[in-house]
């Protein structure tokens, strides 16, 4: 039974780490922040990924075209965006979406690139845990039952030649 | 024929087994990690490479034990018998995983969790089918008995197969087309890759499962069996003396 737990342990530590890694590039790579830090920080450098709504009554330009200037309301701040880049769809008044671009610190505006639309992690996440734990979860029980058969069969006496009286 | 071809392939079990850890494992990284987002559903999309193959391997695990109930009404080979049971727990497994994660992904595309959609619903009737042949094997005593009308009722059950699967050409539905059909294939090679290997990862893993399962069935009944003769030996032995 020890190597029977001790693949299995592999088998958990393997999916671990790989979970671990995904999380971590979907962190590096795909998480936002909202309008509030990037109004706060002063990193003109690093591409940013912003979640917010697009205030109404801001939108000007011609987003058909790829260039468009706007608010985009945080918690307690918005941000000023200047747009340029391909022509977004989902780019409208009162709608949240994530911009992708850098921060002016010096000129206080944003100058985005491109949009994406808001990722519910939380679905996706979910859908993959319940699925592959339950399927390892029964492999598992599974695996685990035919050990122990086995090893039934083989500590009892059920082999030993059946003489009769 | 079968008998053999069940026996040879047990051999080949742990390969199979790797070989499905394997194809998950890319299949995670290709979907989850390298496929773009949709242009419309964004990232929730990547839900459809769990999904779409879980729902896949039900239907192919239905359809194992479809066959598999039509050769043992032909041969009554114990050994398919055992297979069919075990295809009946993993048809279930898989159908109760594709509906969960089908209600997860409707819920951000279409606003709720659940609809009475035929495709949703011919769905459910699979899960439904599979509880009711698995009930049914606990509730008849005689083993020839219990095989025999098992097998009556999966082939029976067969009929909600091409209905699941052309339920969303026959009837008006939320649910999307068949992406993949006579008609050509309506999706990028950025989707089809991650969707194809997840697919053929988690028909190899029912295959192992089956493997295991037949395997746990077989052991059951042989130790049961085993059992009974030595108490009735015991018996036997209790009443001469």
């Amino acid at each position: 039974m020890t190597g029977f737990y001790l693949r299995w342990a592999g088998v958990i530590v393997i999916v671990g780490i790989l979970a671990l890694l995904t999380s971590q590039h979907y962190e590096k790579h795909l998480s936002s922040v909202s309008p509030d830090m990037v109004v706060t920080g002063n990193d003109s450098k690093t591409t940013l990924r912003v979640q917010g709504m697009v205030k109404s009554g801001s939108l000007t330009g011609n987003p058909e075209d790829g260039h468009a200037a706007f608010e985009l309301l945080g918690a307690s701040n918005s941000l000023k965006v200047q747009y340029e880049g391909p022509p977004p769809e989902n780019l409208r008044e009162l709608k949240t979406l994530i911009l992708i671009g850098q921060w002016d610190a010096e000129n206080k505006l944003f100058q985005a690139r491109e949009t994406a639309l808001v990722t519910n992690y939380g679905y996706v996440a979910s859908a993959y845990i319940v699925a592959l734990l339950a399927l390892i979860a029964f492999v598992f029980s599974m695996s685990r039952n035919v050990t122990f058969l086995y090893q039934e069969i083989k500590e009892s006496k059920i082999y030993e030649p059946e003489l009769g009286p | 024929m079968m008998n053999r071809f069940i026996r040879r392939i047990q051999r080949f079990k742990g390969w199979i087994g790797a070989a499905a850890a394997l194809c998950i494992f890319y299949g995670l990284y290709l979907g989850l990690l390298d496929s773009p987002p949709d242009y419309y559903q964004g990232e929730v999309v990547r839900i459809m490479y769990v999904h779409v193959p879980l729902a896949h391997t039900a239907l192919l695990a239905y359809g194992t034990l479809f066959v598999g109930s039509l050769w043992y009404l032909w041969k009554r080979d114990v050994l398919v018998d055992n297979m069919c049971h075990a295809a009946a727990g993993i048809t279930a497994a898989f159908t109760i995983l594709a509906l969960i994660t089908g209600a997860i992904w409707a819920k951000p595309t279409w606003n709720t969790w659940w609809t009475w959609d035929p495709k949703l619903v011919s769905f459910a009737v699979l899960l439904l089918i599979a509880s009711g042949y698995l009930m049914l094997r606990t509730f008849v005593e005689d083993p020839d008995k219990e095989g025999r009308y098992a097998a009556v009722m999966a082939i029976v059950g067969g009929i909600d197969l091409p209905i699941i699967y052309f339920s969303a050409e026959w009837w008006r539905t939320l649910h999307q087309p068949l992406s993949i059909s006579m008609r050509g294939v309506s999706m990028s090679g950025d989707i089809l890759l991650p969707l194809a290997i997840m697919s053929l990862g988690l028909n190899l893993l029912f295959i192992y499962m089956l493997m295991i399962r037949t395997q746990m069935l077989y052991l059951t009944n042989l130790l049961e069996a085993k059992k009974g003769r030595l108490l009735s030996h015991a018996h036997l032995s209790h009443t001469s003396s």
